[in-house]
């Protein structure tokens, strides 16, 4: 071995350039670039077509006090990421519920379902949501009728669930289960801040805030953020702020995710980097706290709802992919725990005296849980509504409603 | 700043550009002492972390000023003190925990400067008349920023002949060019293949200890074993483009460090293309001496082949334990070890079975030699293991399968890689068999800015990605 044949370069020697690579050089950087980028964006495109309209195209409201709703008999197409495109039918009371609404069919055990996308079945056919197998499945293991009427919106927050109870009520539930994501926690600081106007806001006693311009808002937010996280990680979080933002337009980037975010370990350490990512956390911090504390004062009113309706209401907290995907592992980095949120929920609605089932456990079963989920747009597929459907109605015939039993018995009692 | 990063890059051709301002010896000097110590501090936050570092280097120079002035007596005593003040520093779990120094050193790079230490040493006592090392040349020598890290490891002749000429090397936008294509293979190397490769790896290693069908659990075990062996070689030969050309544009040649190693036909062979400056090191500084003095002591002419087999055993074993301080590593070098000694106690049992001639045929056949290629990767992959993982871990892997299906996995990786890497073989010859007056089509100046473009995009787009936080949960405002 030589030590000095290392540079080829040399031994080639220093001819100059000709003239034209000056110029033919950079070109052909340029074109390689070109190509690339452009082939790619044009195979993605091809791969997850998105559609052009918008999703809530079918929906009104938005991060007001009522929530939102949907336009009643309308058709929302669309999706989102890599999901597919889908139809969500609406009926007369603008519910994905696969069927009219109105009072239950007689000697049916009807449950209302609550909840935002993953309880609308986002990014899947309506006959294989959650809430279309569910109710098969819980018939086949009471050996009653049971029918579900599904009444989630997308982007419905518990913070706005109470201003519309009296259309679960007109639906005759003999029981509501309330479908939770670690997202709806999160929804009730994007609702707060933008309505300001719930109770929970009241309890907000932070000074109220000067009218500033758009830059003077830009200049205040970097300010706060340089003094908090220093100079070096701002510039790092802005650069990755803005190239998000501009590259998720980028059907290229959806692509790019969805073979990325394949690698178990990889989205998970991804996933864990993501401010997001708070209530994974051994020990979230005090934003996420208090988004908790509203959820139990939103939770609160909704429970007396419920109670002043004689309806028993459940609630289930949903896993998000990267949540099922560490349980799924078996184990987390130091410091996260995937499971704190499950018994923050379990404490706030037991603690109100409301009933909670878990499934959490159940995805330590599941070998890469994570593929029950859509990569990039996060909701769960139809294999993963099955399979939470599965959890759910096992979970539910355990003893957790008393109406529902403890296993396979004779006709329901409804109310 | 992390190794092979974009602000290691960026810091590396701003110094270059500092560095090219004046051809002066002592301005270039000043550059890349100012630039190694802002990189050392950088690398160690706090400068009272280093003392570790500077008592070292102290004692190698306090050992060179002894040598040069003609205390080779005491060469011995030197290299003992040395190798065990290096271990004591070190932590080696071999040595009385009693003993060991407490409080938080910055140790980075030590490894390395041991190395250009014995070879200061070494070579001072072998070769009297060189003209002494000053204070200044040796801190240069020794703390050079694009070495100090991971190597490669520079003979300080070589070092010195570059650094010091009084007409640096030239530098004319060819050789910047090539540089900066260098540098972009080895960026892309580091942050994309090797984190690609090292998810691979991480989601095997989940998939083998999961309630998955037994296939699903063979398939994540063979990913285990093959994925780590590219992982490293892109890791760390990425990291040495980048390094190798950051001081090319500085006028400094380095040594290769790799060269296809995967192409390697004999264990032999691939330590001639595996961090070769480290290999050059090792058979300079341990195989060969070892190999005199056993000569000088063992006549026998029957006898003389074998202590081949056992010199390579001890450099290799060597090579194994001076990756790390714990008995992995010890287990390492035996494997390292095993590995050298047994190819070479084949090669002079088949030359002595078939004759020169026809173990030179056999080695030739296309058959023998990509399989020979394939076991060298197996041997190499399974190796491995003692590198990146400690005994519980090993331990649980190799009880998660059956031993007789870890077999079966070893040697399914065998066969592969015996088909894989020849048509790698095949491929790579065949494209380079399109050539033009200038030579290979592939590696012109056109195609190089093809591929440089390429790779700097996907490398571009990936660092984005794979450091941009997962988003929650798509969802637009309406």
């Amino acid at each position: 071995m030589s030590q000095m044949d290392a540079n080829q370069p040399d031994a080639a020697g220093e001819a100059k350039l000709p003239r034209r690579d000056w110029v033919l050089l950079p070109v052909l950087s340029l074109f390689t670039i070109a190509l690339i980028s452009l082939s790619t964006e044009w195979t993605a495109r091809r791969v997850f077509p998105q559609y052009p309209g918008n999703i809530y195209q079918c929906i009104v409201g938005g991060n007001t006090p009522d929530g939102t709703r949907g336009v009643p008999n309308s058709v929302c197409r669309g999706n989102r990421g890599d999901s597919p495109i889908e139809d969500y039918r609406l009926n007369s009371c603008g519910h994905r519920a696969g069927m009219e609404c109105g009072p239950k069919p007689p000697g049916t055990y009807r449950i209302v379902l609550l909840g935002a996308s993953f309880a609308i079945g986002e990014g899947v056919p309506m006959e294989k949501t959650l809430a279309a197998v569910l109710p098969a499945d819980l018939s086949s293991r009471t050996g009653g009728k049971v029918d579900l009427y599904n009444e989630g919106m997308f982007s419905e927050s518990p913070a706005t669930i109470g201003s519309h109870f009296d259309q679960v009520t007109a639906a005759q539930p003999d029981m509501i289960l309330w479908v939770l994501t670690p997202f709806d926690i999160k929804l009730e600081t994007v609702v707060m801040s933008s309505a300001g106007s719930s109770p929970a806001a009241g309890k907000d006693d932070s000074p109220p805030r000067e009218k500033l311009s758009v830059m003077g808002r830009i200049r205040r937010r970097l300010r706060v953020t340089i003094a908090t996280r220093g100079i070096a990680e701002t510039t790092s979080v802005l650069f990755h702020y803005y190239v998000g933002m501009y590259s998720n337009h980028l059907t290229s980037v959806v692509l790019l995710r969805h073979l990325l975010d394949r690698n178990q370990s990889q989205y998970v350490k991804s996933y864990l980097a993501n401010p997001d990512a708070e209530f994974l956390n051994a020990n979230p911090g005090a934003g996420w706290q208090s988004n908790l504390t509203r959820f139990g004062a939103d939770y609160e009113q909704i429970e007396a709802q419920a109670r002043a309706a004689g309806v028993p209401l459940v609630v289930v907290l949903i896993p998000n992919r990267a949540q099922a995907a560490m349980i799924s592992m078996g184990k987390w980095p130091s410091g996260a725990d995937p499971f704190r949120l499950d018994e923050d929920l379990r404490s706030i609605v037991s603690g109100r005296g409301g009933i909670y089932v878990d499934i959490l456990p159940d995805f330590r079963d599941v070998p890469s849980a994570e593929q029950y989920f859509y990569m990039v747009n996060g909701h769960p597929d139809e294999h993963g509504n099955a399979l939470l459907a599965g959890m759910l109605a096992r979970a539910l015939t355990s003893g957790a409603v008393p109406a529902l039993g403890t296993g396979p018995r004779g006709p329901l009692e409804p109310r | 700043m992390d190794s092979a990063s974009f602000q290691f890059v960026l810091f590396g051709l701003v110094v270059a550009a500092f560095s090219n301002f004046s051809q002066s010896r002592v301005w270039r000097s000043a550059v890349l002492f100012v630039a190694s110590m802002v990189f050392l501090l950088l690398l160690a936050h706090d400068p009272r972390v280093l003392t570790a570092v500077a008592g070292f280097l102290a004692l190698g120079y306090i050992c060179l000023l002894l040598l040069q002035r003609g205390w080779s007596r005491l060469f011995v005593w030197i290299m003992v003190a040395v190798v065990l003040v290096y271990a004591w520093l070190k932590r080696y779990t071999f040595l009385p925990n009693g003993i060991l120094p407490h409080g938080s050193f910055f140790l980075l790079g030590l490894s390395y400067i041991l190395f250009r230490v014995l070879h200061l040493l070494v070579d001072s006592k072998d070769r009297g008349s060189r003209a002494p090392i000053g204070v200044g040349a040796y801190l240069l020598y020794m703390l050079n920023f694009n070495t100090f890290l991971s190597g490669p490891i520079q003979f300080y002749d070589d070092f010195a002949r570059d650094q010091f000429a009084l007409q640096p090397i030239p530098l004319g936008a060819r050789v910047v060019g090539l540089q900066i294509e260098r540098i972009i293979r080895g960026f892309f190397k580091v942050n994309v293949l090797a984190t690609l490769l090292f998810a691979a790896q991480e989601d095997a290693l989940q998939k083998i200890f999961q309630p998955l069908p037994l296939s699903l659990r063979l398939f994540a075990a063979f990913r285990l074993t093959v994925a780590y062996p590219f992982f490293l070689y892109a890791n760390f030969s990425g990291y040495i483009d980048i390094v190798i050309a950051s001081s090319r544009l500085m006028r400094v040649r380095l040594p290769e460090n790799f060269d296809r190693p995967f192409s390697a036909t004999s264990f032999l062979d691939f330590w001639n293309r595996w961090h070769m400056s480290l290999s050059n090191w090792v058979k300079t500084y341990v195989y060969n001496p070892l190999l005199m003095a056993l000569m000088r002591h063992i006549s026998s002419v029957a006898l003389q082949p074998f202590l081949g087999v056992f010199c390579f055993f001890a450099a290799f074993f060597l090579v194994g334990i001076w990756h790390g301080r714990t008995s992995e590593f010890i287990f390492l070098g035996l494997l390292f070890g095993i590995g050298v000694s047994v190819n070479k106690l084949w090669q002079v049992t088949m030359a002595r079975v078939l004759g020169r001639k026809g173990y030179r045929a056999l080695a030739g056949n296309f058959l023998y030699s990509s399989s020979s290629r394939g076991l060298t990767f197996a041997w190499f992959a399974l190796a491995n293991f003692w590198f990146w993982a400690d005994w519980r871990q090993i331990g649980s892997i190799f009880t998660a399968l059956a031993p007789v299906q870890w077999l079966g996995v070893w040697v399914a990786i065998w066969l592969c890689a015996t088909v894989i890497l020849a048509l790698w073989e095949w491929l790579r010859a065949a494209l380079l068999a399109v050539k033009t007056s200038e030579g290979p089509v592939l590696v012109s100046r056109y195609a190089r800015v093809v591929y440089a473009s390429a790779l700097g995009l996907a490398a571009v787009v990936m660092t984005i990605l794979l450091n941009q936080p997962v988003p929650e949960v798509i969802y637009k405002k309406f």
